[in-house]
């Protein structure tokens, strides 16, 4: 049990110092980093408490990037930022480039390498089941950070207290 | 007050603001959003076309009902993100303190002289996500200084390419086939305990995840066609990521 939660904490970590990484490769605020960490952090916990449970991975990634979204929220108000500045980077992590790159290979090595038919119809497969997942993931990440304003039918969240 | 030498100015300094949100990453509403509050503050109304490459405003002024208009170019992009915030907070002390023409400028220019992070700390910063990314994936810690090295190799490859004004795609292309050739070293001689998934992690930091987002937020918010834009030029990119992974694959027999 406490080596469940070890591993998820290291995994979770590691989500943030991902995200850190690419904040600071946009170039965000200084002030803006621990924020973008301990969103990161919480919304790789989600996942991956959710992927233990066995949970299908596009609604994980949908409730882990709502967490992100809401939280954004009166995170922005506390320091004084637009809340894509710090939601975008924590949501990095979750970007399904794995699925991404599953999906092209899978691509590449219909076109090039394969010619045995029944080799070809489950490269079919790989490219169908991947390339949607990779898409939903998107979508669903996109949902998630834009929650509170979808939600509260605002175009900015200053006027919202 | 607004002579129609003025207007010309208004034009030209909301076309600049308008620009630099473009070129930072913010998605299409919040341009034409903050360009509407500065016109409102300068007591104009803006109507605008806003592309990724091309930029059209009209102004008109609320007294004398005179209108300009102008078309700016865009150069190619660059996310930043402290200049999307420093704009937004801008706009909103604009707002309040009605500032006039001369105060927004000044501000605006102090915006663009705003630095970046020094190229170290971006890579060393970006490297770590690469083994963050790997120790996501299931590497362990070897796998994981593997995923470092070719992520720092990759990037390295990436910034040095756009100094010498490469093709993006090609920039791209190469710096991924730089990652995937160090990341497949480490699958040859079968270092630590999972080295697929390095190869798998030693790439990721290509993947356009801000023009993924923004497409699709863009087509939350009906603009098709600047989504469909960001949407094909992601997929462009990770085809072009895919392409050096496939040649790296393919001079080491990976299967």
């Amino acid at each position: 049990m406490i080596e469940t939660v070890l591993s998820l904490l290291e995994v979770s970590i590691w989500s943030g110092i991902a995200a850190v990484g690419f904040a600071i490769l946009f170039n965000i605020p200084k002030k803006a980093i621990i924020t973008v960490f301990l969103l990161a952090f919480g919304a790789g916990f989600i996942k991956f408490i959710l992927l233990g449970f066995h949970s299908n991975i596009i609604l994980a990634s949908l409730t882990a990037a709502s967490f992100v979204g809401l939280a954004s929220m009166p995170l922005a108000h506390r320091i004084h930022l637009p809340p894509v500045v710090f939601a975008i980077p924590a949501v990095i992590p979750m970007i399904p480039g794995y699925f991404a790159y599953e999906t092209v290979l899978s691509i590449m090595s219909f076109i090039f390498i394969e010619v045995d038919i029944s080799k070809k119809t489950i490269l079919m497969q790989a490219i169908f089941s991947n390339g949607f997942t990779m898409l939903f993931i998107l979508i669903s990440l996109t949902i998630g950070v834009s929650l509170p304003l979808l939600l509260l039918r605002k175009s900015t969240v200053k006027k919202i207290n | 007050m607004n002579t129609s030498k003025s207007l010309e100015e208004i034009a030209d300094l909301l076309l600049k603001i308008a620009s630099l949100l473009m070129l930072s990453g913010a998605n299409t509403e919040r341009v034409n959003l903050s360009i509407t509050r500065f016109a409102s503050v300068l007591d104009c109304e803006v109507f605008n076309l806003t592309s990724q490459k091309t930029i059209i405003l009209t102004i008109t002024d609320n007294k004398t009902k005179n209108s300009f208009t102008r078309v700016q170019n865009l150069p190619p992009h660059k996310i930043d993100f402290s200049i999307i915030s420093a704009i937004s907070k801008a706009s909103w002390n604009a707002i309040s303190r009605q500032w006039n023409f001369n105060e927004i400028s000044k501000k605006i220019e102090d915006i663009q002289k705003q630095k970046r992070y020094p190229r170290y700390i971006v890579l060393i910063a970006v490297s770590f996500s690469g083994a963050g990314f790997c120790n996501i994936f299931g590497g362990d810690y070897l796998n994981m200084l593997v995923a470092f090295i070719s992520t720092l190799a990759g990037l390295f490859v990436l910034q040095f390419t756009h100094k010498k004004q490469f093709n993006g795609y090609i920039s791209v292309f190469l710096a991924s086939l730089t990652a995937s050739m160090i990341a497949s070293t480490g699958m040859f001689y079968n270092l630590g305990a999972n080295p697929e998934a390095t190869l798998a992690t030693s790439i990721l930091f290509l993947v356009p995840g801000v023009a993924l987002i923004n497409s699709f937020t863009d087509l939350l918010d009906k603009n098709v066609l600047n989504g469909m834009v960001r949407f094909v030029h992601g997929v462009m990119t990770v085809l072009s990521i895919a392409l050096g992974l496939f040649l790296a694959m393919l001079i080491f027999q990976i299967k």
